[in-house]
């Protein structure tokens, strides 16, 4: 007892400390896993139960176990028995379009309405900017009524009438939205943070303004244009309701979120086995399948991404 | 006249550079706001011009019938009932969403092991496509051999039949749609919190002040413009809910989950009604304009009231 009271006041001081930081760190962490643990758990659920066989994933509802994990219904997924493959292109296709033209509208675009001085340029800014107020179902349904009866197209004639105009052809799935007044306002944004002395010094070296666009500003535009590229992968690459509106009818042009939903219930007709029940494990692997490029590039992309989520949205 | 020659030449120059600003500028803009016109404007006048009309958009050209479709839409009980869905849906889910952005933000913004996995963590939902993310969620909610069922039957409780319990649908559904929504508003407000400088905090706490008080009088006021942006932007996001009520409940039971979005859908695909879509169209935009108006105008107040 006196040895541990004459002990205890040389230990104590360090070890109040401790206590005082410690809980509160483990707290922390607790949460924080808990939470994520909580957040990923789906995308978890997907992965174990896409490598399970389908007497492991009932065995355990909350959570399939793979005690014999199996890759029959990846390599059936991947096989040439399912179009993905096909899915993926096609998507990949449409995202590289609409990040690549986006872009460069948006580039040329708040280059225009930030750093260009010229009348009318505030009144045509607020005209563009208008149009983030209304929701985009406003225009989809008369959007969809215009591919359809595009004049001289899909077997229309030159009022638009007699064919079915661009749907379920390529071009309806490439000729809208190619002006984003999001990205615009966000690029004007970040060009009028950056200070003008830079493009002057720029063209008294004699360079124009293709030359400034692409020497000077493009290097300190890369953190929005990173910003551009997620959002888009991710919208494109996620995009049901516009292919779902135009291209339902072509097989040859679906998209992976689309062709998803069309796959999502065949797993047991693939496998030769009677259809009457959902095919559960073979539904997570096309889920997961789906998923995971866009997971695979946000964290390849994820530290530019506060980065240039604060070079707009901060700053601007 | 060495002095007169250079002026005239600077001012040639400077005339030139003011109209080369001009002419580049037009030069750019000008394709730009036609193709603008052409996908935007075009399709929205022709919008409020066919929520007038009666149109199967099949076959035929529409026939006018004045406000029919918009008296129907404030009349008809289960149009009614669409709205009032939305606007639970939109309120509800923007409400709990933001607050918890906030609160998780302020986590990950500790410096702490591993922070990148944790922040992924928290956007993967928001990543991956609502069409996947519903149909896994489905799995959840089946109402036998679902997930959650079965983890309620082992434990001695009665099952939950979420396609028949419209309650219980409604939280399932505002459950997903704040896991799926909450990652960009974190990104956001992390975006905000890394933007409040450090020194700002020593100085309050050289004068002594507590943590709670650091969050009390730094963090909560500067990241108010935020909240605004992430009010604002959000409920944009939130009416605009589709794809999980129609993966997960269809409107269903009894159309009592239905929200506007599912609802035009419906009303253009399914009936062949473009008339009522496009009034359903028009109702929602509208909408979304008061709600945004509202919310700048409540929130900038509180912010100078604070």
């Amino acid at each position: 007892m006196q040895a541990q009271a004459t002990f205890s006041p040389a230990v104590e001081p360090p070890k109040a400390k401790r206590r005082k930081v410690r809980p509160a760190r483990i707290v922390l962490y607790v949460v924080l896993i808990v939470l994520a643990l909580v957040m990923a758990f789906p995308l978890l659920f997907g992965v174990a139960g896409s490598i399970s066989t389908a007497e492991d994933y009932i065995r355990t509802p909350w959570f399939p176990i793979p005690y014999t994990p199996t890759l029959e219904n990846w390599s059936l997924l991947l096989s040439d028995s399912t179009p993905v493959w096909q899915w993926v292109v096609n998507t990949l296709i449409r995202a590289g379009w609409y990040i690549v033209v986006p872009a460069i509208v948006a580039v040329m675009g708040g280059y225009a309405l930030s750093k260009l001085k010229f009348r009318g340029r505030d009144t045509a800014f607020i005209y563009l900017l208008a149009s983030l107020m209304l929701p985009p179902i406003v225009y989809l349904v008369p959007t969809y009524v215009m591919m359809a009866r595009w004049p001289l197209a899909g077997g229309n004639n030159l009022l638009g009438q007699g064919g079915q105009g661009f749907i379920n052809e390529w071009p309806a799935l490439l000729i809208t939205g190619w002006v984003n007044v999001f990205y615009l306002f966000m690029f004007r944004q970040t060009f009028s943070t950056i200070p003008g002395d830079f493009e002057e010094a720029a063209r008294v070296d004699g360079a124009g303004t293709l030359r400034c666009l692409k020497d000077v500003y493009l290097p300190m535009l890369k953190p929005t244009l990173v910003v551009l590229f997620i959002f888009q992968f991710v919208a494109i690459w996620n995009d049901y309701l516009w292919p779902l509106f135009v291209s339902t009818g072509n097989k040859d042009i679906w998209t992976m979120s689309l062709g998803f939903q069309m796959l999502a219930n065949s797993g047991n007709y693939l496998k030769g086995l009677p259809a009457t029940t959902l095919d559960y494990p073979f539904l997570f692997a096309l889920a997961t399948f789906s998923i995971l490029p866009l997971i695979i590039m946000y964290l390849v992309l994820q530290r530019f991404f506060v980065e240039g989520v604060q070079g707009f949205a901060i700053k601007g | 006249m060495p002095a007169g020659a250079p002026s005239l030449a600077e001012r040639f120059t400077r005339w030139r550079f003011r109209h080369r600003q001009a002419f580049e500028g037009w030069l750019i803009l000008t394709p730009i706001l036609l193709y603008f016109s052409f996908f935007f404007l075009f399709p929205l006048f022709s919008s409020l011009a066919l929520s007038f009309t009666r149109w199967s958009g099949l076959s035929g050209s529409p026939v006018w019938v004045g406000l029919a479709n918009y008296i129907r839409y404030f009349s008809d009980s289960s149009y009614v009932q669409v709205i009032l869905n939305t606007a639970l849906f939109a309120v509800a889910i923007l409400l709990i969403q933001t607050a918890l952005a906030f609160f998780i933000a302020l986590l990950l913004n500790e410096k702490i092991k591993g922070r990148g996995l944790f922040r992924a963590a928290w956007y993967v939902p928001t990543l991956t496509s609502a069409a996947i993310m519903a149909q896994v969620a489905s799995v959840f909610i089946a109402p036998n051999g679902g997930v959650i069922n079965s983890v309620l039957l082992s434990l001695g409780l009665p099952p939950i039949i979420f396609y028949v319990e419209v309650g219980w649908m409604r939280v399932i559904i505002i459950l997903f749609s704040v896991w799926r929504g909450v990652g960009g508003p974190v990104i956001l407000y992390l975006a905000a919190l890394q933007g409040i400088h450090p020194e700002l905090y020593e100085a309050a706490q050289v004068d002594g002040a507590r943590r709670r008080d650091l969050l009390r009088y730094i963090t909560l006021p500067l990241l108010t413009p935020m909240t605004i942006f992430v009010l604002v932007t959000g409920v944009i996001g939130t009416a605009q809910i589709f794809e999980a009520v129609m993966f997960m409940s269809k409107g269903g039971p009894a159309n009592q989950t239905n929200v506007l979005m599912l609802q035009i859908y419906q009303d253009a695909f399914a009936n062949s009604n473009i008339g009522i879509a496009s009034a359903g169209a028009i109702v929602l935009g509208l909408l979304l304009l008061v709600s945004s108006l509202v919310n700048i105008r409540v929130l900038s107040r509180g912010q100078i009231a604070s």
